[in-house]
Protein backbone atom coordinates (compact mmCIF):
# COMPACT_ATOMS: atom_id res chain seq x y z
CA UNK A 1 0.00 0.00 0.00
CA UNK A 2 1.21 3.45 -0.93
CA UNK A 3 0.14 6.27 1.25
CA UNK A 4 0.83 9.88 2.06
CA UNK A 5 0.12 11.88 5.13
CA UNK A 6 -0.27 15.64 5.24
CA UNK A 7 -2.14 18.48 6.93
CA UNK A 8 -4.73 20.63 5.22
CA UNK A 9 -5.80 24.18 6.09
CA UNK A 10 -9.49 24.48 6.63
CA UNK A 11 -11.66 27.58 6.61
CA UNK A 12 -14.89 26.91 8.39
CA UNK A 13 -17.86 29.30 8.16
CA UNK A 14 -21.61 29.64 8.34
CA UNK A 15 -23.37 31.71 5.69
CA UNK A 16 -25.80 34.37 6.90
CA UNK A 17 -25.53 36.96 4.11
CA UNK A 18 -24.83 35.45 0.67
CA UNK A 19 -23.77 38.69 -1.02
CA UNK A 20 -21.27 39.52 1.70
CA UNK A 21 -19.96 35.96 1.50
CA UNK A 22 -19.36 36.19 -2.25
CA UNK A 23 -17.69 39.56 -1.89
CA UNK A 24 -15.45 38.32 0.87
CA UNK A 25 -14.38 35.30 -1.16
CA UNK A 26 -13.79 37.32 -4.29
CA UNK A 27 -11.39 39.67 -2.50
CA UNK A 28 -9.62 36.94 -0.62
CA UNK A 29 -9.61 34.29 -3.34
CA UNK A 30 -5.80 34.21 -3.47
CA UNK A 31 -5.78 33.15 0.14
CA UNK A 32 -8.68 30.69 0.01
CA UNK A 33 -7.68 28.76 -3.07
CA UNK A 34 -5.27 26.74 -0.92
CA UNK A 35 -7.90 26.09 1.78
CA UNK A 36 -10.58 23.54 2.18
CA UNK A 37 -13.83 25.43 2.71
CA UNK A 38 -16.12 23.90 5.26
CA UNK A 39 -19.64 25.24 5.31
CA UNK A 40 -21.86 24.55 8.23
CA UNK A 41 -25.61 25.25 8.10
CA UNK A 42 -27.58 26.01 4.97
CA UNK A 43 -25.89 26.05 1.56
CA UNK A 44 -27.96 27.51 -1.28
CA UNK A 45 -27.74 26.45 -4.92
CA UNK A 46 -26.25 29.80 -5.92
CA UNK A 47 -23.41 29.56 -3.47
CA UNK A 48 -22.75 25.98 -4.44
CA UNK A 49 -22.57 27.05 -8.11
CA UNK A 50 -20.31 29.96 -7.19
CA UNK A 51 -17.91 27.76 -5.24
CA UNK A 52 -17.77 25.15 -7.98
CA UNK A 53 -17.13 27.79 -10.61
CA UNK A 54 -14.36 29.55 -8.72
CA UNK A 55 -13.05 26.68 -8.23
CA UNK A 56 -12.88 26.14 -4.51
CA UNK A 57 -12.95 22.80 -2.80
CA UNK A 58 -15.60 22.66 -0.19
CA UNK A 59 -17.46 20.39 2.15
CA UNK A 60 -20.93 20.88 3.53
CA UNK A 61 -22.01 19.98 7.06
CA UNK A 62 -19.10 17.65 7.77
CA UNK A 63 -16.95 17.29 10.84
CA UNK A 64 -13.25 17.05 10.16
CA UNK A 65 -10.60 15.79 12.55
CA UNK A 66 -8.76 18.73 13.98
CA UNK A 67 -5.07 18.17 14.59
CA UNK A 68 -3.63 18.94 18.01
CA UNK A 69 -0.49 20.67 19.09
CA UNK A 70 2.71 18.66 19.59
CA UNK A 71 2.52 19.15 23.34
CA UNK A 72 -0.97 17.76 23.54
CA UNK A 73 0.07 14.81 21.40
CA UNK A 74 3.06 14.06 23.57
CA UNK A 75 1.09 14.15 26.80
CA UNK A 76 -1.47 11.81 25.26
CA UNK A 77 1.26 9.39 24.22
CA UNK A 78 2.64 9.53 27.72
CA UNK A 79 -0.72 8.69 29.24
CA UNK A 80 -1.07 5.81 26.81
CA UNK A 81 2.35 4.49 27.78
CA UNK A 82 1.51 4.63 31.47
CA UNK A 83 -1.81 2.89 30.81
CA UNK A 84 0.02 0.19 28.86
CA UNK A 85 2.50 -0.32 31.65
CA UNK A 86 -0.24 -0.59 34.25
CA UNK A 87 -2.17 -3.04 32.10
CA UNK A 88 0.92 -5.15 31.63
CA UNK A 89 1.53 -5.19 35.36
CA UNK A 90 -2.04 -6.20 36.06
CA UNK A 91 -1.74 -8.99 33.49
CA UNK A 92 1.50 -10.21 35.04
CA UNK A 93 -0.04 -10.25 38.47
CA UNK A 94 -3.02 -12.19 37.17
CA UNK A 95 -0.68 -14.76 35.63
CA UNK A 96 1.18 -15.00 38.93
CA UNK A 97 -2.07 -15.59 40.79
CA UNK A 98 -3.12 -18.14 38.25
CA UNK A 99 0.17 -19.97 38.52
CA UNK A 100 -0.28 -20.11 42.27
CA UNK A 101 -3.61 -21.69 41.64
CA UNK A 102 -2.03 -24.03 39.12
CA UNK A 103 0.54 -24.73 41.83
CA UNK A 104 3.69 -24.46 39.83
CA UNK A 105 5.62 -23.21 42.86
CA UNK A 106 6.66 -26.64 44.00
CA UNK A 107 9.17 -27.26 46.77
CA UNK A 108 10.99 -30.57 46.58
CA UNK A 109 12.81 -31.81 49.70
CA UNK A 110 14.70 -34.99 50.45
CA UNK A 111 15.55 -34.83 54.12
CA UNK A 112 14.10 -36.32 57.25
CA UNK A 113 11.85 -33.88 59.04
CA UNK A 114 12.93 -34.56 62.61
CA UNK A 115 11.19 -34.05 65.92
CA UNK A 116 10.87 -30.36 66.76
CA UNK A 117 11.39 -29.17 63.18
CA UNK A 118 8.65 -27.10 61.58
CA UNK A 119 8.13 -26.52 57.87
CA UNK A 120 5.86 -23.78 56.62
CA UNK A 121 5.56 -24.01 52.84
CA UNK A 122 3.84 -21.51 50.54
CA UNK A 123 2.58 -23.64 47.67
CA UNK A 124 3.13 -27.32 47.01
CA UNK A 125 5.51 -29.67 48.74
CA UNK A 126 6.96 -32.93 47.51
CA UNK A 127 8.81 -34.63 50.36
CA UNK A 128 10.81 -37.76 49.60
CA UNK A 129 11.60 -38.64 53.21
CA UNK A 130 10.06 -39.39 56.58
CA UNK A 131 8.20 -37.03 58.89
CA UNK A 132 9.14 -38.12 62.39
CA UNK A 133 7.04 -37.93 65.50
CA UNK A 134 7.11 -34.40 66.92
CA UNK A 135 7.70 -32.67 63.55
CA UNK A 136 5.17 -30.30 61.95
CA UNK A 137 4.50 -29.45 58.30
CA UNK A 138 2.10 -26.85 56.99
CA UNK A 139 1.46 -26.21 53.29
CA UNK A 140 -0.89 -23.80 51.57
CA UNK A 141 -0.78 -25.97 48.46
CA UNK A 142 -0.80 -29.66 47.70
CA UNK A 143 1.24 -32.10 49.71
CA UNK A 144 2.86 -35.33 48.58
CA UNK A 145 4.98 -37.37 50.98
CA UNK A 146 6.43 -40.64 49.74
CA UNK A 147 7.44 -42.06 53.12
CA UNK A 148 5.74 -42.64 56.44
CA UNK A 149 4.36 -39.68 58.36
CA UNK A 150 4.44 -39.88 62.14
CA UNK A 151 4.30 -36.15 62.87
CA UNK A 152 1.67 -33.48 62.37
CA UNK A 153 0.47 -32.27 58.95
CA UNK A 154 -1.67 -29.29 58.09
CA UNK A 155 -2.58 -29.01 54.40
CA UNK A 156 -4.82 -26.39 52.78
CA UNK A 157 -4.26 -27.41 49.16
CA UNK A 158 -6.45 -29.29 46.73
CA UNK A 159 -5.10 -32.70 47.62
CA UNK A 160 -2.65 -34.72 49.71
CA UNK A 161 -0.91 -38.00 48.88
CA UNK A 162 0.41 -39.56 52.06
CA UNK A 163 0.94 -42.63 54.20
CA UNK A 164 0.32 -41.95 57.84
CA UNK A 165 1.06 -44.08 60.84
CA UNK A 166 -1.47 -44.24 63.67
CA UNK A 167 0.75 -41.75 65.55
CA UNK A 168 0.33 -39.01 62.94
CA UNK A 169 -1.97 -36.02 63.27
CA UNK A 170 -3.34 -35.06 59.86
CA UNK A 171 -5.47 -31.94 59.39
CA UNK A 172 -6.86 -31.20 55.92
CA UNK A 173 -8.64 -27.84 55.50
CA UNK A 174 -9.10 -27.63 59.25
CA UNK A 175 -10.63 -31.09 59.55
CA UNK A 176 -8.84 -33.89 61.34
CA UNK A 177 -8.51 -36.96 59.12
CA UNK A 178 -8.97 -40.39 60.69
CA UNK A 179 -5.63 -42.19 60.66
CA UNK A 180 -7.29 -45.56 60.07
CA UNK A 181 -8.23 -44.30 56.60
CA UNK A 182 -4.59 -43.47 55.84
CA UNK A 183 -3.10 -46.86 56.62
CA UNK A 184 -2.57 -47.94 52.99
CA UNK A 185 0.77 -47.47 51.32
CA UNK A 186 -0.30 -44.25 49.59
CA UNK A 187 -3.60 -42.48 50.07
CA UNK A 188 -5.14 -39.59 48.19
CA UNK A 189 -7.05 -37.09 50.31
CA UNK A 190 -8.98 -34.47 48.35
CA UNK A 191 -11.73 -31.94 48.73
CA UNK A 192 -14.75 -32.49 46.47
CA UNK A 193 -18.00 -30.59 46.88
CA UNK A 194 -17.13 -29.68 50.45
CA UNK A 195 -16.47 -33.30 51.30
CA UNK A 196 -13.16 -34.89 52.11
CA UNK A 197 -12.61 -37.89 49.89
CA UNK A 198 -9.99 -40.51 50.75
CA UNK A 199 -8.95 -43.13 48.20
CA UNK A 200 -6.09 -45.60 48.52
CA UNK A 201 -3.68 -45.20 45.59
CA UNK A 202 -1.30 -48.02 46.45
CA UNK A 203 -2.67 -50.75 48.64
CA UNK A 204 -0.78 -52.10 51.60
CA UNK A 205 1.41 -55.07 50.82
CA UNK A 206 0.27 -58.25 52.43
CA UNK A 207 2.80 -59.50 54.93
CA UNK A 208 2.95 -63.28 54.54
CA UNK A 209 5.30 -63.69 57.46
CA UNK A 210 2.53 -63.45 60.03
CA UNK B 1 45.36 -34.32 65.37
CA UNK B 2 42.70 -36.37 67.07
CA UNK B 3 39.00 -36.79 66.50
CA UNK B 4 36.43 -35.17 68.77
CA UNK B 5 33.33 -37.26 69.46
CA UNK B 6 30.32 -35.99 71.41
CA UNK B 7 28.15 -38.58 73.13
CA UNK B 8 24.55 -37.34 73.14
CA UNK B 9 21.07 -38.72 73.70
CA UNK B 10 18.45 -36.02 74.19
CA UNK B 11 16.69 -37.97 76.91
CA UNK B 12 18.38 -38.53 80.23
CA UNK B 13 19.13 -41.86 81.81
CA UNK B 14 19.66 -43.85 78.62
CA UNK B 15 23.30 -44.62 79.37
CA UNK B 16 25.34 -41.79 77.88
CA UNK B 17 27.81 -41.61 80.71
CA UNK B 18 28.16 -45.39 80.95
CA UNK B 19 28.76 -45.56 77.21
CA UNK B 20 31.32 -42.74 77.39
CA UNK B 21 33.25 -44.45 80.19
CA UNK B 22 33.25 -47.84 78.51
CA UNK B 23 34.13 -46.56 75.05
CA UNK B 24 36.91 -44.39 76.48
CA UNK B 25 38.39 -47.37 78.26
CA UNK B 26 37.79 -49.62 75.24
CA UNK B 27 39.69 -47.21 72.98
CA UNK B 28 42.51 -47.00 75.54
CA UNK B 29 42.69 -50.81 75.63
CA UNK B 30 43.14 -50.65 71.85
CA UNK B 31 46.30 -48.66 72.59
CA UNK B 32 45.00 -45.30 71.44
CA UNK B 33 45.61 -42.17 73.44
CA UNK B 34 42.17 -41.18 74.69
CA UNK B 35 40.63 -38.54 76.94
CA UNK B 36 37.07 -38.49 78.22
CA UNK B 37 35.65 -35.11 79.23
CA UNK B 38 32.57 -34.66 81.38
CA UNK B 39 30.54 -31.77 80.00
CA UNK B 40 27.63 -32.37 82.35
CA UNK B 41 28.50 -29.41 84.53
CA UNK B 42 26.72 -29.36 87.87
CA UNK B 43 25.83 -33.04 87.68
CA UNK B 44 29.10 -34.83 87.19
CA UNK B 45 28.97 -38.61 87.21
CA UNK B 46 31.65 -39.80 84.86
CA UNK B 47 34.32 -39.62 87.61
CA UNK B 48 32.37 -42.12 89.70
CA UNK B 49 31.79 -44.57 86.88
CA UNK B 50 35.50 -44.46 86.02
CA UNK B 51 36.37 -44.87 89.69
CA UNK B 52 38.29 -41.61 89.79
CA UNK B 53 36.11 -39.49 92.05
CA UNK B 54 38.65 -39.19 94.84
CA UNK B 55 41.32 -37.95 92.48
CA UNK B 56 39.55 -34.90 91.07
CA UNK B 57 41.39 -31.72 92.06
CA UNK B 58 40.73 -29.25 89.29
CA UNK B 59 37.79 -29.30 86.91
CA UNK B 60 36.95 -28.26 83.38
CA UNK B 61 35.53 -24.87 84.33
CA UNK B 62 38.64 -23.95 86.30
CA UNK B 63 40.76 -24.83 83.27
CA UNK B 64 38.58 -22.77 80.94
CA UNK B 65 38.66 -19.81 83.35
CA UNK B 66 42.44 -20.03 83.61
CA UNK B 67 42.43 -20.91 87.31
CA UNK B 68 44.23 -24.17 86.60
CA UNK B 69 46.40 -25.51 83.82
CA UNK B 70 45.08 -28.24 81.58
CA UNK B 71 47.94 -30.55 82.65
CA UNK B 72 47.05 -30.11 86.31
CA UNK B 73 43.40 -30.97 85.75
CA UNK B 74 43.82 -34.06 83.59
CA UNK B 75 43.67 -37.32 85.56
CA UNK B 76 45.39 -40.45 84.33
CA UNK B 77 43.45 -43.66 84.82
CA UNK B 78 44.99 -46.37 87.01
CA UNK B 79 43.34 -49.09 84.96
CA UNK B 80 44.87 -48.12 81.64
CA UNK B 81 47.60 -45.56 81.09
CA UNK B 82 46.16 -44.51 77.71
CA UNK B 83 42.95 -43.30 79.33
CA UNK B 84 42.72 -39.75 80.64
CA UNK B 85 39.89 -37.89 82.27
CA UNK B 86 38.82 -34.29 82.71
CA UNK B 87 36.10 -33.74 85.31
CA UNK B 88 33.12 -31.42 85.19
CA UNK B 89 32.57 -28.82 87.84
CA UNK B 90 30.09 -29.90 90.46
CA UNK B 91 29.48 -26.52 92.04
CA UNK B 92 28.71 -24.46 88.94
CA UNK B 93 25.95 -24.95 86.36
CA UNK B 94 25.77 -25.31 82.59
CA UNK B 95 25.46 -21.58 81.94
CA UNK B 96 29.15 -21.01 82.73
CA UNK B 97 30.17 -22.52 79.38
CA UNK B 98 31.18 -20.08 76.67
CA UNK B 99 31.66 -20.88 73.02
CA UNK B 100 35.08 -19.23 72.81
CA UNK B 101 36.49 -21.04 75.82
CA UNK B 102 35.05 -24.40 74.73
CA UNK B 103 36.60 -23.96 71.29
CA UNK B 104 40.03 -23.26 72.82
CA UNK B 105 39.85 -26.23 75.17
CA UNK B 106 38.67 -28.64 72.46
CA UNK B 107 41.44 -27.44 70.13
CA UNK B 108 44.07 -28.04 72.84
CA UNK B 109 42.77 -31.53 73.59
CA UNK B 110 42.64 -32.39 69.90
CA UNK B 111 46.35 -31.58 69.65
CA UNK B 112 47.44 -34.07 72.28
CA UNK B 113 44.99 -37.00 72.06
CA UNK B 114 43.89 -39.44 69.34
CA UNK B 115 40.36 -39.58 70.67
CA UNK B 116 38.56 -36.84 72.60
CA UNK B 117 35.20 -38.04 73.92
CA UNK B 118 32.80 -35.46 75.30
CA UNK B 119 30.03 -36.65 77.59
CA UNK B 120 27.09 -34.35 76.90
CA UNK B 121 24.46 -33.42 79.47
CA UNK B 122 20.90 -34.64 78.83
CA UNK B 123 18.47 -32.25 77.21
CA UNK B 124 18.99 -29.82 74.36
CA UNK B 125 19.93 -26.69 76.28
CA UNK B 126 23.11 -24.63 76.15
CA UNK B 127 25.23 -27.32 77.81
CA UNK B 128 24.31 -29.76 75.05
CA UNK B 129 24.86 -27.15 72.34
CA UNK B 130 28.36 -26.37 73.62
CA UNK B 131 29.24 -30.06 73.66
CA UNK B 132 28.27 -30.62 70.03
CA UNK B 133 29.46 -27.27 68.69
CA UNK B 134 33.06 -28.27 67.94
CA UNK B 135 32.69 -32.05 67.66
CA UNK B 136 33.69 -33.90 64.47
CA UNK B 137 31.30 -36.75 65.13
CA UNK B 138 28.47 -37.62 67.44
CA UNK B 139 27.47 -40.89 69.03
CA UNK B 140 23.77 -40.94 69.75
CA UNK B 141 22.74 -43.30 72.54
CA UNK B 142 19.13 -44.47 72.60
CA UNK B 143 17.01 -47.01 74.42
CA UNK B 144 14.51 -49.00 72.37
CA UNK B 145 11.52 -46.94 73.47
CA UNK B 146 9.55 -44.16 71.78
CA UNK B 147 10.37 -41.30 74.15
CA UNK B 148 14.10 -41.91 73.88
CA UNK B 149 13.85 -42.12 70.07
CA UNK B 150 11.90 -38.89 69.76
CA UNK B 151 14.32 -36.99 72.02
CA UNK B 152 17.27 -38.39 70.09
CA UNK B 153 15.58 -37.30 66.86
CA UNK B 154 15.27 -33.78 68.23
CA UNK B 155 18.91 -33.81 69.36
CA UNK B 156 20.05 -34.92 65.86
CA UNK B 157 18.00 -32.10 64.35
CA UNK B 158 19.79 -29.56 66.55
CA UNK B 159 23.16 -31.18 65.86
CA UNK B 160 22.49 -30.77 62.14
CA UNK B 161 21.77 -27.07 62.52
CA UNK B 162 24.04 -25.84 65.33
CA UNK B 163 27.30 -27.71 64.83
CA UNK B 164 30.27 -25.65 63.64
CA UNK B 165 31.09 -28.30 61.06
CA UNK B 166 27.64 -28.02 59.51
CA UNK B 167 27.93 -24.24 59.51
CA UNK B 168 31.16 -24.64 57.50
CA UNK B 169 29.22 -26.69 54.96
CA UNK B 170 30.58 -30.06 56.09
CA UNK B 171 28.69 -32.93 57.62
CA UNK B 172 28.91 -34.21 61.17
CA UNK B 173 29.25 -37.99 61.27
CA UNK B 174 26.47 -39.51 63.33
CA UNK B 175 26.54 -42.98 64.83
CA UNK B 176 23.89 -44.80 66.78
CA UNK B 177 24.24 -47.02 69.82
CA UNK B 178 21.10 -48.82 70.88
CA UNK B 179 21.46 -49.49 74.58
CA UNK B 180 19.64 -51.83 76.97
CA UNK B 181 18.14 -54.15 74.36
CA UNK B 182 16.22 -57.05 75.82
CA UNK B 183 16.13 -59.91 73.29
CA UNK B 184 13.06 -61.43 74.90
CA UNK B 185 11.07 -58.19 74.79
CA UNK B 186 12.02 -57.54 71.18
CA UNK B 187 10.95 -61.03 70.20
CA UNK B 188 7.65 -60.73 72.00
CA UNK B 189 7.06 -57.43 70.22
CA UNK B 190 7.10 -55.36 73.42
CA UNK B 191 10.28 -53.53 72.46
CA UNK B 192 11.06 -51.57 69.30
CA UNK B 193 13.19 -53.44 66.77
CA UNK B 194 16.56 -51.99 65.81
CA UNK B 195 15.44 -51.85 62.18
CA UNK B 196 12.54 -49.59 63.13
CA UNK B 197 14.80 -47.34 65.18
CA UNK B 198 17.30 -47.07 62.32
CA UNK B 199 14.45 -46.35 59.95
CA UNK B 200 13.23 -43.48 62.08
CA UNK B 201 16.59 -41.90 62.88
CA UNK B 202 18.29 -42.75 59.57
CA UNK B 203 21.89 -42.73 60.84
CA UNK B 204 24.63 -45.35 60.83
CA UNK B 205 24.49 -48.09 63.43
CA UNK B 206 27.62 -48.29 65.57
CA UNK B 207 26.48 -51.08 67.83
CA UNK B 208 23.85 -52.65 70.03
CA UNK B 209 24.26 -53.16 73.75
CA UNK B 210 22.10 -55.69 75.58
CA UNK B 211 20.44 -55.08 78.90
CA UNK B 212 22.84 -56.33 81.55
CA UNK B 213 22.50 -56.33 85.34
CA UNK B 214 26.26 -56.16 85.61
CA UNK B 215 26.30 -52.58 84.33
CA UNK B 216 24.82 -51.09 87.48
CA UNK B 217 27.18 -53.00 89.74
CA UNK B 218 30.13 -52.02 87.55
CA UNK B 219 29.15 -48.36 87.80
CA UNK B 220 28.77 -48.55 91.55
CA UNK B 221 32.20 -50.17 91.86
CA UNK B 222 33.79 -47.63 89.54
CA UNK B 223 35.01 -50.40 87.24
CA UNK B 224 33.48 -50.00 83.77
CA UNK B 225 31.68 -53.13 82.57
CA UNK B 226 34.02 -53.47 79.60
CA UNK B 227 36.62 -54.87 82.02
CA UNK B 228 34.32 -57.80 82.74
CA UNK B 229 35.04 -60.24 79.91
CA UNK B 230 31.99 -62.37 80.76
CA UNK B 231 29.48 -59.54 80.65
CA UNK B 232 27.42 -59.30 77.46
CA UNK B 233 27.26 -55.53 77.71
CA UNK B 234 31.02 -55.46 78.24
CA UNK B 235 31.55 -57.58 75.13
CA UNK B 236 29.25 -55.26 73.18
CA UNK B 237 31.30 -52.23 74.27
CA UNK B 238 34.51 -54.04 73.30
CA UNK B 239 33.11 -54.58 69.79
CA UNK B 240 32.00 -50.94 69.52
CA UNK B 241 35.37 -49.64 70.73
CA UNK B 242 37.02 -51.87 68.11
CA UNK B 243 34.85 -50.33 65.39
CA UNK B 244 35.75 -46.83 66.61
CA UNK B 245 39.43 -47.76 66.31
CA UNK B 246 38.95 -48.76 62.69
CA UNK B 247 38.73 -52.53 63.10
CA UNK B 248 36.22 -54.49 61.08
CA UNK B 249 34.00 -56.08 63.68
CA UNK B 250 30.83 -57.80 62.47
CA UNK B 251 27.50 -56.81 64.00
CA UNK B 252 26.30 -59.37 66.47
CA UNK B 253 22.56 -59.80 66.43
CA UNK B 254 21.85 -59.64 70.13
CA UNK B 255 18.14 -59.47 69.47
CA UNK B 256 17.99 -63.06 68.26
CA UNK B 257 20.73 -64.75 70.28
CA UNK B 258 18.94 -66.34 73.15
CA UNK B 259 21.34 -66.60 76.00
CA UNK B 260 19.14 -66.84 79.08
CA UNK B 261 20.01 -69.80 81.31
CA UNK B 262 16.35 -70.53 81.86
CA UNK B 263 15.73 -70.68 78.10
CA UNK B 264 18.68 -73.03 77.67
CA UNK B 265 17.29 -75.40 80.27
CA UNK B 266 13.89 -75.20 78.63
CA UNK B 267 15.51 -76.10 75.31
CA UNK B 268 17.09 -79.21 76.82
CA UNK B 269 13.74 -80.63 77.83
CA UNK B 270 12.04 -80.03 74.50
Amino acid sequence: MKSKQYSVKVFETTITDEEKFIKFFDTNYALFKDHLILIQGTLSKDIRAYLTKKPLIFLHNKTVPIGRSRKALESELNIQKIENDVNQQIAQEEIKKLSTRLQNNLTVLDRIIRSGQELDIEGDLLLLNRVNSGATIHTTGNLIITQVVEGALRCDGNFMMITASPKANVIFHGVEVDNNLLADKLNRVELKKNQILITPVIKKEINWEL
Amino acid sequence: MGIVIAVISGKGGVGKTTATANLGLGIAINEKNCIVVDFDIGQRNLDMILGLENRVVYDLVQVMDGEAKLKQAIIKSKVNENLHFLAASQSKDKTVLESKKVKKLVAELRESYDYVILDSPAGIESGFEHTIEFADAAIIVVNPEVSSIRDADRAIGILDSKSQKVKNGEEVAKYLIINRISAEMVQSGEMLKSEDILNILNIKLLGKVPEDRGVIDASNQGKPVILNKKSYAGQAYTRIAGRLCGQKVDMKDIEISDTGLFKKLKGMFK
